[in-house]
């Protein structure tokens, strides 16, 4: 069962840094899939990034917690709806 | 409100604007049609501007045309006195008091710039058409600027002596205070050969807005007015003659000008400007002149541009 | 309002620049309303064309300053070329990456489809590879009598419905959010109310809606039109769809007076969109294509090997709403909502302008104005009510 509470709200600023690094790991990940041999340079290029803006993306997350003291749940992860800044809680039971 | 009807006597009658009019065959308007055209204006009241070919035309259409008030716009081979000359080039034999037109390209003003100037040391009046500004880009925009300061020096320096000629591109801005354009299908009308009304002579033979037979019915009307102009209406580079054909040519609509013919007229603008300053600084007073603010931007577009 | 769903705003709605390959010319069906009267089998895009087009927008930043950007792929039918947008894909991932262009952190392909072959093994696969930055619109019209009037096969005349509704649960299950548009022309005004419901039925939550703005509209149209907007409008209300689900039919903003000064803007997306054809030619918006015009000549913006002609961009724009628009359009008293197509604004005019406002649809508008101010009436009224009861049942629990 999944139970889904509304924790917080980040400002549009904070709002719109995680939605570029969310964007950018989303498209970094989908050219993951049709990089090959012939695209080495590229590719390592795209490993380093990937590497680099899945930490930034993390970071965010722990910065932001750390910042509001959002509630947590050790089976919970925290969802951003990108429209209205929310922070929710979800929670599978 | 209908003011000017222009009347092309020939299909080869000299172009006197932007276009190039490559008929070189004969073919006389029919001297009914003539008669009807002038009957017309008359009822409509018109002033009639009638434009020659370049050889004499027959007696009876020379009385008939005599019959109303007019201007007679054409080449000097016509024969006419005429009120509007149009030069072929700037060697002008008799270089008489009057009021002249010349078509040239950039590179041709550059190069007969002297000429240009001993007519309107003469002359009441020059006109001069660029009639390749489609193709220009910075580097022609640079020279044009240039000899538009070059004339600036040259004019004052006839004004200093006592020689108040007219040169559109400089001084007709100096004496409005609104815009004066061609304003073809908005106070003006074309009779062309065939009995047919066109908007421009350059829509001759192909988009006809009626005849002497059905009536003038100039569809969508309203786009040849400057308040439907959603450029041209913030501006005040008046002395623009905000040509329809080349809006048509280089934007597709009517009512909307090319970022080149903005640009052509704003550094014609501004270099009015300098004139009126140096004017200004040497106490040579031009009657009814307003002063023309500084401005930064040459294409009035870029200033109205929301989407950027 | 939190009660009540409303239509979502485009995705990055304002910051975007949206760049359309026209891929094919082809397509399964012949749908009597579309407006594509110059379909065929013949002109189709090559991967070449697609990457010269894509390596000046890419080269040329400075004339394409949106944050974000849609790839949009349309026909015909764009799945029939779904090998090609592939590698139209592909190549756009790689070199908006290998050259770091901002887009790549902001960017989605959307596809018009008709959904016909949405189950194919290739589009499928298509979909897994690219599943965070899709966007894509299945359209169907309604129930299948109102679907099958209009959408039907070349040749056979058959409907469509029963091969497009078997692949929208599979559409909506990796879509919740999609939405589909309708298109209303003459003979479907009878089936609006039953189709959009229809459309809930399947799992559609948004529905846009929309009257054609061509010239199709008999006499009477405008009192058929306003009589099912107004059912349907009961029928949202007394069985509380409005709050999950959203029409376009209904909405607050419509049909009030509009400042010629304030509200001036062209809401018209075209010369702010680039579209792209078989030849690789530019056009400001795809109704702009030779295809899509039935009497004035393509306008054409340039083309991939000169590239972009802005004169001829500068008309699109400049417009603004009273310009184009007739006296009795900027002294209309219901005027907001009443939309244009700019394309359709050329194609029926008396010369070759953009500039003179198509007034087919006003009627129509009128109509839906109507009905629209019954929904708002109606339903603020019902919530106005709710809360008093609500209040009302909390007041009596207060022990004094």
């Amino acid at each position: 069962m999944e139970i889904r509470k509304i924790v917080g709200k980040v400002t549009p600023q904070e709002n719109k840094e995680i939605q570029s690094l969310f964007e950018r790991r989303n498209g970094l990940n989908e050219l993951a899939k049709i990089l090959d041999a012939n695209d080495n340079e590229l590719y390592e290029k795209l490993v380093k990034d990937l590497g680099e803006t899945s930490t930034k993306f993390q970071q965010w997350w722990n910065e932001k917690a750390k910042k509001y003291g959002w509630e947590g749940h050790p089976k919970g992860n925290w969802e951003i709806n990108f429209q209205t800044c929310e922070i929710t809680l979800v929670v599978n039971e | 409100m209908l003011t000017y009807l222009v009347v092309l006597l020939d299909d080869s009658s000299v172009s006197y604007c932007h276009y190039e009019n490559g008929c070189k065959e004969r073919h006389l308007i029919d001297l009914d049609v003539l008669k009807h055209g002038i009957i017309w204006a008359m009822k409509e009241n018109l002033n009639i501007q009638f434009v020659y070919p370049d050889y004499q035309l027959p007696e009876e259409y020379r009385n008939t045309i005599e019959m109303v008030d007019h201007t007679k716009i054409g080449p000097i081979a016509c024969g006419e006195n005429l009120d509007v000359i149009v030069l072929d080039d700037l060697l002008v034999r008799s270089q008489t008091d009057g009021c002249y037109l010349w078509r040239c390209t950039l590179q041709e003003l550059i190069d007969n710039k002297e000429r240009l100037v001993s007519i309107l040391s003469c002359a009441t009046r020059l006109n001069v058409v660029l009639t390749d500004i489609i193709k220009w880009k910075q580097s022609e925009f640079d020279s044009y600027k240039d000899i538009l300061d070059d004339l600036v020096d040259q004019m004052v320096e006839l004004y200093q002596h006592g020689k108040r000629a007219q040169l559109n591109l400089l001084t007709d801005r100096l004496l409005l205070s609104s815009m004066n354009n061609c304003n073809a299908g908005d106070t003006t009308v074309v009779l062309a050969p065939d009995g047919k009304f066109y908007v421009c002579p350059a829509h001759y033979p192909n988009e006809s807005v009626g005849s002497l037979h059905e009536g003038l019915h100039i569809p969508n009307r309203q786009l040849y007015n400057l308040d439907h102009a959603p450029i041209c209406r913030h501006c005040d580079a008046f002395q623009c003659k905000r040509c329809i054909w080349l809006n048509q040519q280089t934007t597709t609509d009517c009512n909307i000008p090319s970022h080149e013919q903005c640009v052509v007229a704003h550094l014609e603008r501004n270099a009015s400007r300098t004139m009126q300053q140096r004017l200004k600084e040497k106490d040579i007073v031009v009657e009814n002149s307003q002063v023309i603010p500084e401005i930064d931007c040459l294409d009035p577009f870029e200033k109205y541009n929301r989407w950027k | 309002m939190s009660d009540i769903k409303l239509i979502g705003r485009e995705w990055r709605a304002g910051s975007c620049k949206t760049i359309t390959f026209i891929v094919t010319k082809d397509c399964q069906l012949a749908c009597k309303y579309c407006y594509l009267v110059g379909k065929n089998s013949k002109e189709r895009m090559t991967f070449d064309i697609a990457r010269q087009a894509i390596d000046y927008i890419l080269s040329h930043e400075d004339n394409f300053r949106e944050e974000s950007v849609v790839w949009e792929f349309i026909g015909g039918e764009p799945f029939l070329e779904i090998d090609l947008i592939d590698r139209i894909c592909d190549y756009l991932k790689k070199e908006m990456y290998r050259r770091d262009h901002r887009w790549f952190n902001s960017y989605r392909f959307s596809f018009s489809t008709n959904g016909i072959n949405y189950h194919e093994e290739k589009v499928q696969k298509f979909i897994m590879k690219n599943s965070e930055h899709l966007s894509i619109g299945i359209t169907i019209d309604g129930t299948e009598i109102k679907h099958d009037l209009n959408r039907i096969y070349k040749g056979s005349g058959k409907g469509s419905y029963q091969d497009v509704v078997r692949n929208i649960p599979l559409w909506i299950k990796q879509f919740p959010s999609a939405s589909t548009k309708v298109t209303i022309s003459s003979e479907d005004i009878p089936y609006i109310q039953e189709s959009v419901l229809h459309l809930y039925s399947l799992g559609i939550k948004e529905v846009n809606i929309n009257c054609v703005f061509e010239d199709v509209w008999k006499n009477g149209d405008d009192q058929l039109f306003e009589n099912q907007l107004m059912e349907l409008a009961d029928e949202i209300i007394d069985n509380e769809y409005y709050k999950e689900h959203a029409c376009s039919f209904f909405a607050e903003f419509i049909g009030k007076p509009l400042n010629p000064e304030i509200d001036n803007s062209n809401w018209c997306g075209a010369g702010k969109m680039l579209s792209i054809d078989a030849a690789g030619n530019f056009y400001p918006c795809t109704r702009f294509a030779k295809y899509s015009l039935r009497d004035k000549p393509a306008w054409i913006v340039g083309n991939v090997k000169d590239g972009i002609d802005n004169n001829k961009l500068r008309p699109f724009l400049m417009l603004d709403r009273t310009t184009q628009s007739p006296p009795e359009c900027n002294a209309c008293e219901v005027a907001s909502g009443c939309a244009w197509c700019q394309g359709e604004n050329y194609d029926a005019a008396d010369t070759h302008t953009i500039y003179q406002r198509s007034t087919a649809i006003c009627k129509m508008h009128k109509a839906r104005v109507r009905a629209n101010n019954y929904y708002w009436n109606k339903l603020f009224r019902k919530l106005e009510l709710q809360e008093y009861e609500e209040q009302k049942r909390k007041s009596m629990n207060v022990i004094c």
